[in-house]
């Protein structure tokens, strides 16, 4: 029988603040998770440190909790060592783009089959409401005493430059699109990414619901014609454009929805079975590198390019 | 050289870049190849092109432990060459400079150091002279060095001529032509050097022709001129195969026979060249055992990451999932690991950190040697972070560490940090098949349970502080660097909190208990003598050396090496150091580390340090010079200076 959301909720309690998006973005995977059936044994949930993080705690999963920032190094060697295993990243927008945001951008140059999600408020709110990496130039919110002096990154564009194979934007309100977009990201293979705007409705008073839900609109509603998806290189040329059009647009409307997916590069799982045919089917975890115990190796017989005969 | 007992010690210096390493490297194939053992180092500035480097190496027939100062001969094929090494050269030696340099004044030498050429200045100007290479000649000709001109410029025309090779592209043979020189000095005949020129360039036949004819000239000119002395009889370990290779090559053979999977690194001097051949490695064929065991390839996932958190990061993740994983770094990259570190003793993720210590603090000089990382890998991480810190004295040290460091941190769930340093790093030695003998060692990786456990639990209190542990994807359950449960699920609960904390330190305790205190510490001579030297890590063939020497001269010193420092053997550290009358610690920071770690174990003050301060090697002549000015004088420290 197929799994339901119920069979990936945990029984903690989710310490989260009356009407944080969060809670949206937990069902949506929830929901994703259950339409792909992912069992949860085989499924990595990897958090930072945060709200969003916490979130290794509600999805059943075999998870870890790493530290603040370090979610994707962590998630990236787990991949590698078992590429068989579904390995997602929950985090915010300070945890990934703030003090993991070299992390970020080096994901997206190795396309390892991760999907990484942004729960994206433009606040710290663990540590009270500090701006986040996303907050715009000059919005002072009820939690900063003075305005934000520092400018906002654009988690696309961002991802774009780095070569993410999967890019979308969603909104946490809006639970059944959204749960495509996590379902999609998964799906993708390669580096996924999906950065997830949402209020934060104890310390950001700014960017609120009505704030979002006044400027949002979906790509695919706007233009039916829509097609983010890159099949040959010749098609980034004739659809990048576009998509940085779109990716650029800020402010008085925001798109939501898959701003590109590209087809055409080899995640890093394949390029090491190209450099080393038979890595995915004994791959790091699950190499023998013993004989009951015994070493079958002698260094003599193997590194021959130090050998003298004399 | 005395009696039978051959012990040949050779500098050959050059700009960096400029063919010095394979000299070297050519250098020690030669010996090996006339059956001798051999030992040598590569000091380099760092810097790509231009900057004065050379090798350093003994040939003995015995096992030479150590470097050793003067030397009996010196390559000098630049003036910076000639003139850096000009007081490193002992009487009877040979000098083997290019006639070319003799005009070339130290004050006009681009690359050589601003302090280095006043003291050359002030050096030749107490005697009335200018700091050129022509006054060097006579400097070393006054005090019985022997010395040979080579007309390099004509012998290299010589040899593109003969070849056909164009002169700029045989440039770099000007090494081999001053190597080959002096070994016909020294009486090596000359197909040794073809046997080893072909070694070092077999690959690549179209440097290999010239560079043979090239040592061919210089061997025709240098007995010439100089005639033909005595054969260099051939030594006591011919007709075998054996090996050379450097610290950094070691540590990767034992890590790729030892089970490895999977290495995360970021480039740094002097961890990088581990890395690498790693790299060159990670998919082997394979025969024998494990083909029976169905597979005929030996795969291990290398990276390059964006940084050292990363690099570490990554290898946790690894060995979260079930690989036997590792990283490699120096001390900038491993400042950087500190709270993976913490992590790792937090979530109880095993790992090995092969840590090479450079020259510090900071960027400090990034391709020199120290000993300055011992506390900072002992207190790395916040947050009472106990772990294990193993410090290899030598390349059959290291080689059976790194595979141990391996075993102990999977059999204990822990971080492991293996102490090596730069002098290590880049010291190629020759081995034998014995010297490096993996069936001495098994693989051991604790209690690991593969496949689905009904209410598992990954921290499950225990008495011995070990968990089962479960690679991720078959449970689910949550690995944890916050305070949890058993079974991992964050908690604050003060009781929860404090039995975690204690299943931790039991853990370390069982650590403690199941490493024997003689794995850990290791009294080498006379247990019964006045002066007891402690060290730990690279300083140990100095040490040994100088202890014989200072037995010869009936100084009696015995040598108390730590190998495991944390947890430390406090109980046969203090049985020794109870018994001496004079404690001594040897080593390469100036804040006497050893010295306070044994004083906070064992409340044994030692009262005498020896330390290298300069980021040279330490050679045996700073341990003698030391511990006879400290028997003489009472000093409490003594700073030990040679090395160029």
């Amino acid at each position: 029988m197929a799994r339901r959301w119920l069979d990936y909720k945990t029984g903690a309690w989710v310490q989260w603040c009356p009407g944080c998006g969060d809670f949206g973005i937990l069902n949506a995977i929830y929901g994703a998770l259950a339409e792909l059936d992912i069992d949860p044994a085989r499924l990595v949930v990897v958090g930072g440190i945060g709200c969003s993080s916490r979130s290794v705690y509600y999805i059943k999963g075999s998870n870890v909790h790493t530290v603040h920032g370090r979610a994707i190094p962590v998630a990236s060697g787990i991949k590698l060592a078992n590429p068989e295993l579904t390995v997602i990243v929950t985090g915010g927008d300070g945890d990934l783009l703030g003090i993991g945001g070299n992390h970020f951008t080096a994901l997206g140059r190795r396309n390892i089959d991760i999907a990484i999600f942004i729960y994206d408020n433009a606040v710290y709110g663990l540590t009270k409401g500090q701006a986040g990496p996303t907050l715009p130039l000059w919005v002072k919110t009820k939690a900063l005493t003075h305005p934000n002096i520092q400018g906002n990154v654009n988690p696309l564009l961002l991802a774009f430059a780095a070569g993410y194979t999967f890019i979308a934007r969603g909104y946490a309100y809006h639970v059944n699109q959204l749960r495509g977009l996590v379902k999609a990201a998964i799906l993708h293979k390669g580096s996924a990414v999906v950065d997830i705007l949402q209020p934060c409705p104890t310390y950001n008073d700014f960017m609120t619901q009505e704030w979002y839900e006044k400027r949002i609109y979906y790509l695919s509603d706007e233009d039916p014609s829509w097609d983010p998806v890159i099949r040959s290189p010749e098609d980034v040329k004739v659809k990048a454009p576009r998509i940085l059009e779109k990716m650029l647009e800020t402010g008085d409307r925001i798109p939501l929805g898959v701003f590109l997916q590209d087809l055409t590069k080899e995640t890093m799982e394949e390029r090491l079975d190209k450099v080393m045919p038979g890595y995915l089917k004994t791959p790091p975890a699950k190499r023998p590198i013993d004989v009951k115990g015994r070493i079958p190796l002698h260094p003599f017989r193997i590194f021959k390019d130090k050998l003298l005969e004399t | 050289m005395t009696g039978l007992t051959v012990d040949l010690n050779i500098i050959i210096g050059g700009p960096q870049g400029g063919g010095v390493e394979s000299a070297g490297q050519i250098a020690l194939k030669v010996f090996t190849l006339k059956g001798y053992n051999i030992i040598g180092t590569r000091e380099y500035h760092s810097n790509i092109m231009g900057a004065h480097s050379y090798f350093h190496i003994r040939v003995s027939d015995n096992t030479p432990r150590a470097l050793r100062l003067p030397v009996e001969s010196l390559v000098a094929v630049d003036a910076e060459s000639l003139l850096t090494h000009v007081n490193d050269v002992a009487k009877g030696g040979i000098v083997v400079y290019d006639v070319g340099s003799v005009d070339q004044n130290a004050l006009t030498l681009a690359p050589m150091e601003h302090s280095l050429k006043k003291r050359i200045e002030k050096m030749f100007s107490e005697r009335g002279a200018r700091p050129t290479v022509s006054e060097a000649i006579k400097l070393l000709e006054e005090r019985g060095v022997r010395t040979l001109g080579l007309p390099l410029k004509e012998l290299l025309r010589k040899t593109s001529e003969e070849t056909g090779a164009l002169l700029a592209s045989i440039a770099r043979a000007v090494n081999i032509m001053g190597l080959s020189a002096a070994l016909h000095v020294l009486g090596v005949e000359f197909p040794y050097i073809v046997k080893a020129v072909e070694a070092q360039f077999g690959k690549r036949p179209k440097i290999l022709a010239p560079n043979i004819a090239a040592a061919r000239i210089a061997v025709e000119y240098a007995r010439e001129k100089y005639g033909s002395g005595n054969t260099l009889p051939d030594g006591p370990h011919k007709g075998r195969v054996r090996m050379i290779a450097t610290g950094n090559e070691i540590v990767a053979m034992a890590k790729i026979v030892g089970g490895l999977t999977f290495e995360s690194f970021y480039p740094i001097t002097p961890s990088s060249d581990e890395a690498h051949y790693i790299e060159e490695n990670k998919y082997l064929d394979v025969g024998g055992d494990f083909k029976e065991a169905g597979l005929d390839k030996l795969s291990i996932v290398t990276l390059q990451t964006e940084d050292e958190i990363a690099a570490i990061g990554m290898a946790l993740g690894a060995a979260l999932a079930g690989a036997r994983a590792s990283t490699t770094t120096s001390g900038p990259g491993f400042s950087l690991m500190n709270e993976f570190i913490s992590m790792a003793v937090e979530a109880e993720i095993p790992i090995v950190i092969s840590l090479w210590m450079r020259a510090g603090p900071s960027t400090g000089i990034a391709t020199r040697t120290g000993q300055q990382d011992l506390l900072h890998a002992i207190f790395s991480g916040h947050g009472d972070t106990p772990k294990i810190v193993i410090a290899s004295g030598d390349h059959v040290e290291a080689f059976y560490d790194t595979i141990k460091a391996m075993n102990w941190a999977e059999k204990f769930q822990t971080p492991v940090i293996h102490l090596l340093d730069k002098y290590l790093a880049s010291t190629s030695v020759s081995l034998d098949e014995w010297d490096l003998d993996p069936s001495l060692v098994e693989i051991d990786r604790g209690k690991r349970v593969y496949g689905p456990v009904k209410d598992y639990k990954r921290y499950e209190i225990t008495e011995d502080g070990i968990s089962p542990m479960a690679p991720l994807g078959f449970n689910t359950m949550i690995i944890n660097s916050l305070e949890h449960d058993e079974y991992g699920f964050v908690s604050e609960d003060p009781i929860d909190r404090e039995a975690m904390v204690l299943k931790r330190v039991r853990k370390f305790e069982t650590i403690s208990k199941s490493i024997p205190e003689t794995e850990k510490a290791v009294l080498h001579g006379d247990p019964e003598a006045r002066v007891t030297i402690v060290s730990f890590g690279s300083t140990k063939q100095a040490i040994l050396s100088a202890v014989e020497e200072l037995g010869r001269e009936g100084v009696k010193v015995n040598f108390l090496q730590i190998r495991v420092l944390s947890p430390f053997p406090k109980d046969l550290v203090s049985k020794v150091l109870g018994r001496a009358e004079k404690v001594v610690s040897v080593e390469a920071n100036a804040t006497g580390q050893l010295a306070f770690l044994v004083r906070a174990h064992t409340g044994h003050s030692v009262n005498h340090v020896i330390q290298k301060l300069n980021a040279r090697p330490l050679y045996d002549v700073d341990v003698v010079y030391g511990v006879k000015r400290i028997i003489e004088s009472g000093v409490e420290r003594v700073v030990v200076s040679s090395g160029s």
